[in-house]
């Protein structure tokens, strides 16, 4: 199994099936190989301490009731397997501080924002970004050379990574089927399921619900209240919105809602009904054009800022040099944002024609280059004058990257250019918008615009407690996805629906693979095997998720026509396949597979 | 909603508090107390200002803790958890509907009418030691527990056992009552259970004066208990936040034993004064000879 499999035509179409299947067997068990001898073999287990795991989640009831009970699921399976595993409760934001910024952690379990477009994974995972604070591999994984036993196209996890950047069409498809086989084998992270996207609207208030995706700004725009409706009153669950609204941060949230209404970026989110379209329309730009991997980008002409500064194309190239460089090159090290670092890498270099006409060139495909149109375009008056105040004297320049104060601020009040601008907050309590109305959307033909003039986010206790108030006419829509332990609290007389939108954030299990024994992909594997992935989606989410073993989309996850094997979920992982039944752990079946690599002491706990 | 919910428990709570005024203090007493409230209000003012004092505070924390605590805060959640493990669902043994009537209706509704009541009935004694005791023991539960607070952060155990506490949760089975919970607690403030060592500040009272108010212990200490296995079956705290309740409850009392009584305020007043008049006598005399 250590040699690579036949290097004659097979070599050249990358993996081969017959490969594919001996790493998939590999992945069953962990020891067949036995290339890692662990040094407990030889050390006198007495002395070795016993293994313990500390699994960070958010508050169950208070927080996110999925989360909490996928993380009691594993750490009840860990301890079976003789773990001393405990729970970790944090607040959302000191979650993400801690994993994101921190990096002090063993395990999480979270919600990957993720992406419509599986490129999501170069910044979640290229080794170049294990250094750095942020979104950018908070799990510290490195091109690991342990998988001699598989002959993939590409020589390192990072070349995969890259590959699909570059290559377009079915070329793509196969280079992202071969990254997607690369992570089920490493498991940086456990993917556990995507979560159906439900929210529940008011309907004799509001009509258009359908038209934009609810968690991006096209879902507020276009909505077509009733006579004298003055306001949108959405309920949030997270009250992060209430106290910190800086583009930048980190732990402010995980998908950009609120950014989304707030500032505007030269494309936007669309939900398209045929796969091969590109999910992307021009929005502060009013067109682009490809040439090679070049894009000429046109602006809207008038736009502005809603403190009435003009927005040109300095903006925009100023946005994406401030994301690669928080400090503008006045620190010896770069200082990249903790957000949107996989976007901004793509771009290549910038040229400002005039006002409204520049060129972005990208290092990737066009598919790829224009995930980078979606970033938020910031005032460059603003933001680089936050750079001058914080820049002290004489003294040596060099902020922490992603956790320095001008990417943890709270930018309250936000100055973007979005069809909405902040009005008033409360901390914990509300967040108001209002119209803006010098928004390029407001009177231009095909473009939704913000139609009522405030936009009122008010932060509700929790699901069930929302589902009540919309229902008896209290509210007219939950942002948040609703939690599915409540959805059978939702009324078939009131005048509500319960609208669906297309998901692609994933529940997953976090490791720090820079700490032993997350750092060896054997000992994750094993982990991944403890987890009833099916079992979650039918208990946990009541069959309201869709559980995997690749985090994405249908379309791109390789099937039985794969040039690969199949990553298809069907009744079971096909990689790390759960030991045990109906959520039941075989406990013999898992203590023998963690006994190939790691010993138990006489009271059946396990060793580092 | 929230108003909606506080109407029906100040609703509930004054017909509980009349009842309960009518058997247990009696008639007489209540009669007196109407002829001299003011003479006793002047008296006790000082531990009424404590306790109001305390209670504003408390209110302003509500926000301020929050910053306070992330800067100083300890986590204990996993503290908690690894030291008593799963013993709170212990409870789950008797959960049934009833049962969940039963202990909602005793944290929200008993537990209002616990805090109530004894204020009440202790104002209408003509000595006013006990109404002063009871209110300094309330003021030093809210404030000691306000510092244990910013500095240890936990989360109750509903936020670990969603699954086995799905049945029991109370805000499963009441949404409503999340409104009035975030209004008054963040629900980081855990360690130690308020509900729990304020019940038992008012039973301990009860147990001291039962002689004045035989029928009112019996009552105090069916309810603090009901109060106390409460906060640990709908998942609300642990039982380690629990036994530090009782502890706080403890100290509480005897310290507001030691403490009531031991100065007077118009003796310190007057102690005060007196150090004003000698320090403008140091000051003014100096300079009138320099002018």
């Amino acid at each position: 199994m250590n040699s690579p499999p036949d290097e004659s035509d097979e070599s050249t179409k990358g993996i081969s099936r017959r490969a594919m299947l001996a790493a998939g067997a590999t992945g069953l068990s962990i020891g067949a190989s036995g290339c890692i001898n662990r040094v407990q073999s030889v050390v006198d287990p007495n002395s070795s301490t016993g293994m313990s795991v500390s699994i960070l989640t958010l508050p169950g009831a208070d927080g996110d009731r999925e989360g909490a009970q996928i993380a009691r699921h594993l750490e009840e399976n860990l301890r079976s397997v003789g773990v001393n595993a405990t729970i970790n409760t944090r607040s959302r934001s000191e979650l993400l501080e801690t994993v994101l910024l921190d990096q002090d952690f063993d395990i999480y379990v979270g919600r990957h924002p993720a992406d419509f477009n599986p490129d999501f994974f170069y910044e979640a995972l290229h080794s170049t970004y294990a250094y750095e604070s942020g979104w950018q591999n908070p799990f510290k994984f490195m091109d690991p050379s342990f998988d001699s036993e598989v002959r993939f196209t590409d020589p390192s996890f990072d070349g995969a990574l890259e590959r699909q950047r570059t290559v377009e069409g079915a070329e793509r498809e196969d280079a992202i089927a071969e990254l997607l086989w690369r992570f089920a084998l490493e498991q940086p992270f456990i993917p556990v399921c995507i979560p159906n996207e439900y929210r529940l609207v008011q309907t004799d208030r509001f009509s258009g619900w359908e038209d934009g995706h609810l968690a991006t700004r096209l879902g507020y725009l276009g909505l077509e209240p009733a006579a004298d409706v003055e306001q949108l009153h959405a309920l949030i669950t997270d009250a992060r919105p209430t106290r910190n609204l800086n583009p930048l941060s980190a732990t402010a949230r995980e998908r950009g809602t609120v950014t989304d209404l707030l500032y505007d970026s030269l494309a936007t989110y669309e939900e398209t009904d045929d796969d091969s379209e590109s999910n992307l329309r021009p929005w502060l730009a009013a067109d682009w054009e490809w040439d090679g991997s070049t894009a000429t980008i046109e602006l809207r002409e008038g736009c502005t800022f809603h403190n009435g500064d003009p927005l040109t194309a300095q903006d925009v190239e100023f946005t994406y040099q401030f994301l690669a460089d928080t400090t503008l090159g006045r620190a010896p090290e770069a200082s990249p944002a903790p957000r949107y670092r996989g976007q901004v890498a793509a771009v290549d270099s910038i040229a400002v024609e005039d006002d409204y006409h520049l060129t972005i060139s990208a290092s990737t495909s066009p598919e790829v280059g224009e995930r980078a149109f979606t970033v938020p375009i910031l005032p460059r008056r603003i933001w680089s004058e936050r750079v001058d105040t914080r820049v002290t004297g004489n003294d040596e320049f060099s902020p922490p990257q992603g956790t320095w104060s001008l990417v943890t601020a709270n930018n309250i009040p936000p100055v973007g250019s979005g069809p909405f601008q902040f009005a008033d907050r409360s901390q914990g309590e509300f967040l108001l918008l209002e119209r803006f109305e010098d928004h390029f959307s407001v009177g231009t033909d095909g473009v939704p615009e913000p139609t009522v003039p405030e936009l009122r986010l008010e932060v509700d206790p929790g699901t069930a407690s929302s589902i009540d108030r919309i229902t008896s006419g209290g509210a007219d829509m939950t942002t948040a996805r609703l939690e599915t332990y409540a959805l059978g609290g939702i009324s078939d007389d009131a005048p509500v629906e319960r609208v669906e939108d297309t998901s692609w954030t994933f529940y997953h299990i976090g490791f720090n693979t820079l700490k032993e024994p997350f750092s060896n992909p054997r000992f994750r594997r094993a982990v991944a095997r403890l987890v009833d992935k099916g079992w979650i989606t039918e208990t946990v989410f009541n069959g309201h998720a869709r559980p995997v073993a690749a985090p994405v989309a249908e379309k791109w996850t390789p099937d039985s026509d794969s040039e690969v094997d199949s990553l298809v979920w069907e009744d079971k992982d096909p990689v790390t396949p759960f030991l045990g039944t109906d959520g039941e752990l075989d406990v013999k079946a898992a203590r023998s597979l963690f006994a190939e690599d790691y010993e138990y002491d006489d009271n059946g706990n396990l060793l580092r | 909603m929230l108003t909606q919910l506080l109407l029906q428990v100040a609703v509930a709570v004054s017909i509980l508090l009349s009842v309960a005024l009518a058997g247990v203090v009696g008639r007489d007493r209540l009669s007196l107390l109407r002829e001299e409230w003011k003479s006793r209000l002047r008296t006790s003012a000082p531990a009424i200002a404590l306790l109001l004092a305390i209670l504003l505070l408390n209110r302003i924390m509500r926000q301020q803790g929050r910053s306070l605590s992330q800067e100083y805060g300890v986590h204990m959640t996993e503290v908690f958890y690894t030291i008593e493990g799963e013993f709170v669902l212990l409870f789950q043994a008797i959960a049934s509907p009833e049962a969940n009537a039963y202990f909602s209706i005793s944290y929200v509704y008993g537990y209002v009418f616990l805090l109530i009541f004894p204020v009440v009935a202790y104002a209408a004694l003509p000595k006013t030691i006990d109404f002063r005791r009871l209110l300094i023991a309330y003021s030093l539960n809210y404030a000691i527990g306000l510092v244990f607070y910013i500095l240890f952060i936990a989360y109750g155990p509903r936020n670990v056992f969603v699954e086995e506490l799905t049945q029991t949760m109370l805000y499963d089975n009441n949404p409503q009552v999340q409104y009035l919970t975030t209004e008054v607690n963040r629900n980081t403030n855990v360690f130690p259970s308020l509900h729990t060592s304020l019940s038992a500040t008012v039973a301990t009272f009860a147990y001291q004066t039962r002689s004045t108010y035989p029928r009112w212990f019996p009552i105090a200490v069916c309810l603090s208990i009901s109060i106390m296995v409460s906060t640990m079956y709908l998942g609300i705290h642990w039982g380690i936040d629990v036994l530090a309740g009782l502890a706080l409850a403890g100290f509480c009392v005897s310290l507001s034993t030691y403490l009531v009584d031991r100065w007077s305020l118009t003796a310190i007043l007057k102690q005060v004064r007196e150090r004003v008049h000698e320090y403008r006598d140091t000051v003014t005399t100096p300079s009138q000879k320099n002018s």
